[in-house]
């Protein structure tokens, strides 16, 4: 009795840190601004998955595509464009208000049918092809979509389609029955969802404080608090995970992983994240016009050696733009990017380049290992003949008449070739619009396939297209998938979830444990 | 005294003018904050779009006129990022800089008088020399490489002090020393050789003469008369801490103030945010200035009155 006594004592000890749980996470960037719908940036994608629900979730366990409930607890085609969905019932934002077909609506049309320049901006790569969201009833609403959409639980799964609460956004500036551009600038310093955090204290740029919300429909939170606060150096970033001033810290470069492995209290996780670096080339450069010696360019560079000096050859190099969360549409078996350089050689001289000068754009800082990438692929390209030359600089070059080649990075902002690849080189898309890149009717037609086919035998089909187009006149080079690192106190344990975005910081019932010793 | 006044104020007017100006061009030298707001791949419709949401699209000019009308309602303009009144953003994040500033200031007078003091008298002995190679020591190593070694130190071998924020009296010492360190060194070699020139004067010799204490003749008469030259070079000093110290610092130590803010919005390109941040550097830095000039004026009769 008295050893089961001491056990069960024992025992509560251990269970103690499980029930009144806080962490502190030091993040080298904290969002200014906090809303699903207007934000996708690495910085903002961090935050929202903790205090936000979609109508569909999905099973981050798996990197293989599973649909489930999530505010809405099922969903149908009642008509080739429409769908119908069901919503979960007693569910209730941190402000208290309960969850209707009307916070539904509005979240959806404030996207599907924007007036507030950010939405729009937001809508029109991923969303257009949405009329209008509608109430049936109170917990029944249908969604029009414009043509038949192959991706309905894809597009419904996105950040940018969180719900949040009509009446206490319309009431947080001007007249309180009426939706405002300032209601959703109001609304992204003062955010409120359904998940399971509320955001007690946002501070832009600074901190955000989450605190367990009780009411929570689903799972409740494992943690009572969480502060998430910036701490942009690195150095003072992982000296706080040591000091105990934070348990979790973000973005540890890869020459810094040794350092806090060989510390026996602490540990890293990592994964290749789903995003690529890549290098852009100007297809309508005058220089630049003929496309063997864009292929040249991009054929000279041996990326497995990016990979192993720069990332210790964790990061992940593909041969075609396809990335495994694609499911389905994952294409590993293209080669659309390969390193040659003896092909390199021979184009270029088929296309008689003459030694002219090819610059190739960077910031200084912006992406990790962005300039000593630039700087390595320069003395690529110099074995190969091409005479280059990095430009460091802050501003935007992308849409310059002069831009010759440079660095970008292209996310993954849903798990579909659409969410990477099609955010940036649709038909009319941002490189298309910024004059670097043409489509033409041919391209046209095999993006539609792509795009909207319902057959996915069909839509690989297409996607193998377009990925010979862009290897036969390359606007573009996939780099590499990056090896992003967390690092944390021992006893924690959490990693990023295959099944989501990049950076997501997920706090959620099953995302984060703790080693009993 | 009232002209000198007069004049002083007038100077810092223009000055200020000149300061808004100027930062009002360079801030949009850098690019466009359309790049930063909203991430990666845009159409060149939406960022027409936003560029006319955020009223970028109006001309210079136009854009000059509302920045110098945003300062008569107080607020200074909406961050292009957070979207709040500019003065919320800087007001939030003036004290804990002041705070920092206020440590350092402390800090340094504390040592470096005494120790330049110490240097004059003592300047044949090994006492004078150990204040000369900690000055020149203490000027040669940059704050970000003794903020390193310190973080190094202190909070990851030693775990004694925190690295982060502004939580804990804790959390000034290592900050105020990296802000401090250079001035530090830099004053007590300025207030050593001030004493140094001071000590050979005739006067000094007088007051030795006629009797007077050792300690009186040094602080009396010592000490009054260099506090004319240190004086000048501590205002200059402190003002050139509150620009350029701090963000250094406070980006090392995520200290939330306005230094931290200023490299945020810049590399953003919050040009409301990193206007106002660099005006109010710049105000301080008027002000310190002048507050200088009154007590270096009060302090010298023969400016004070105009005739130097």
């Amino acid at each position: 009795m008295k050893r089961l006594l001491a056990t069960t004592a024992i025992a509560t000890l251990f269970a103690m840190p499980a029930l009144a749980v806080e962490i502190t996470v030091g993040a080298s960037n904290i969002a200014p601004y906090l809303d699903p719908g207007r934000d996708h940036s690495n910085v903002g994608s961090q935050f929202y998955y903790n205090s936000f629900d979609t109508l569909i979730a999905k099973n981050l366990d798996s990197d293989k595509t599973e649909w489930l409930p999530g505010l809405a607890v099922s969903w149908e085609l009642v008509e080739p464009t429409v769908m119908e969905l069901k919503l979960r019932e007693g569910v209730k934002f941190h402000n208290g208000e309960d969850l209707t077909a009307d916070d539904v609506v509005f979240s959806l049309n404030r996207m599907y049918q924007a007036t507030f320049p950010p939405y729009q901006v937001r809508a029109r790569d991923r969303l257009e092809n949405f009329a209008k969201a509608e109430k049936i009833d109170d917990h029944t609403v249908r969604i029009h979509a414009k043509r038949e959409e192959p991706l309905w639980e894809t597009l419904l799964n996105l950040q940018q389609v969180m719900i949040i609460p009509e009446e206490y956004t319309k009431a947080l500036a001007g007249d309180p029955k009426v939706a405002e551009d300032d209601d959703y600038e109001a609304f992204s310093l003062k955010p409120v969802g359904t998940g399971p955090y509320k955001i007690a204290t946002f501070s832009p740029g600074e901190q955000v404080v989450y605190e367990r919300f009780d009411d929570f429909w689903g799972d409740k939170a494992p943690l009572d608090r969480v502060t998430v606060k910036r701490m942009p150096e690195t150095a003072s970033r992982i000296t706080a995970l040591k000091t105990g001033e934070a348990d979790i810290i973000t973005n540890v470069a890869p020459d810094q992983l040794s350092l806090i492995d060989g510390d026996a209290n602490l540990k890293t996780v990592g994964a290749a994240t789903a995003l690529f670096h890549v290098m852009i080339m100007n297809v309508n450069h005058p220089k630049l016009k003929d496309p063997r010696i864009r292929q040249a360019m991009s054929l000279a560079i041996d990326r497995d050696t990016l990979n192993e000096a720069l990332w210790l050859g964790k990061a992940i190099v593909p041969a075609s733009h396809t990335m495994q969360e694609f499911g389905e549409l994952h294409m590993p078996e293209l080669t659309t990017f390969e390193y040659n350089p003896e092909r390199a050689k021979e184009l270029l001289k088929e296309a008689g380049y003459d030694g002219f000068e090819i610059t190739f754009d960077t910031d200084a800082v912006y992406y990790t290992n962005g300039l000593l990438a630039a700087q390595a692929i320069m003395e690529m390209w110099a074995e190969v003949g091409i005479k280059g030359k990095v430009q460091v600089g802050e501003k935007w070059t992308g849409n310059s008449p002069e831009l010759m080649a440079r660095n970008w990075s292209n996310p993954m902002y849903f798990a579909d070739p659409f969410g990477s690849f099609g955010v940036m080189w649709a038909p009319n898309g941002p490189s298309e619009s910024e004059g670097r890149f043409n489509t033409d009717e041919a391209y046209a037609k095999a993006w539609e396939r792509f795009r909207f086919s319902k057959d996915v035998a069909e839509r690989r089909a297409a996607y193998g297209e377009l990925m010979e187009r862009i290897q036969a006149d390359p606007p573009v080079l996939p780099l590499y998938r990056p090896f992003e690192s967390w690092a944390m106190r021992k006893d924690i344990n959490w990693a990023p979830k295959p099944g989501n975005i990049p950076y997501v910081l997920d706090f959620r019932a099953g995302s984060i444990s703790f080693a009993s010793n | 005294m009232l002209t000198y006044l007069a004049r002083t104020i007038l100077k810092m007017l223009v000055t200020f003018f000149v300061i808004v100006t100027l930062v009002f061009f360079a801030t949009r030298l850098s690019g466009s904050p359309i790049d930063f707001v909203i991430g990666e791949g845009i159409t060149q419709e939406d960022r027409a779009l936003l560029t006319s949401y955020y009223g970028l699209d109006q001309s210079t000019w136009v854009q000059y006129r509302a920045f110098l009308a945003s300062f008569a309602d107080g607020q200074f303009g909406l961050s292009f990022v957070e979207r709040r009144p500019v003065a919320e953003i800087v007001g939030e994040r003036i004290w804990p800089s002041l705070q920092l500033l206020l440590s350092s200031v402390v800090l340094t007078l504390a040592l470096s008088l005494p120790l330049g003091i110490l240097g004059a008298v003592y300047r044949k002995s090994w006492i004078g020399s150990a204040v000369m190679v900690i000055a020149f020591v203490g000027y040669a190593v940059p704050n970000f490489v003794l903020a390193t070694l310190m973080i190094l130190i202190f909070s990851y071998w030693l775990n004694w002090l925190p690295v982060v924020g502004n939580g804990t009296p804790w959390h000034f010492i290592m900050p105020t020393i990296t802000m401090s360190g250079i001035l530090i060194a830099g004053l007590t070699r300025f207030t050593r050789n001030a004493m140094l020139d001071v000590l050979g004067q005739d006067y000094m010799r007088t007051a030795r003469a006629k009797g007077l204490s050792e300690q009186t003749v040094i602080f009396k008469h010592g000490l009054r008369n260099a506090s004319i030259t240190i004086l000048s070079v501590i205002g200059l000093q402190i003002a050139g801490l509150a620009a350029a110290g701090s963000v250094v610092v406070e980006a090392i130590f995520a200290w939330p103030g306005i230094g931290d803010l200023l490299v945020r919005s810049a590399i953003v390109r919050d040009y409301p945010v990193l206007q106002f941040g660099v005006i109010a550097v710049s105000v301080a830095v008027l002000f310190i200035n002048a507050a200088v000039d009154i007590a270096y004026a009060y302090a010298d009769p023969r400016i004070r009155l105009g005739r130097a």
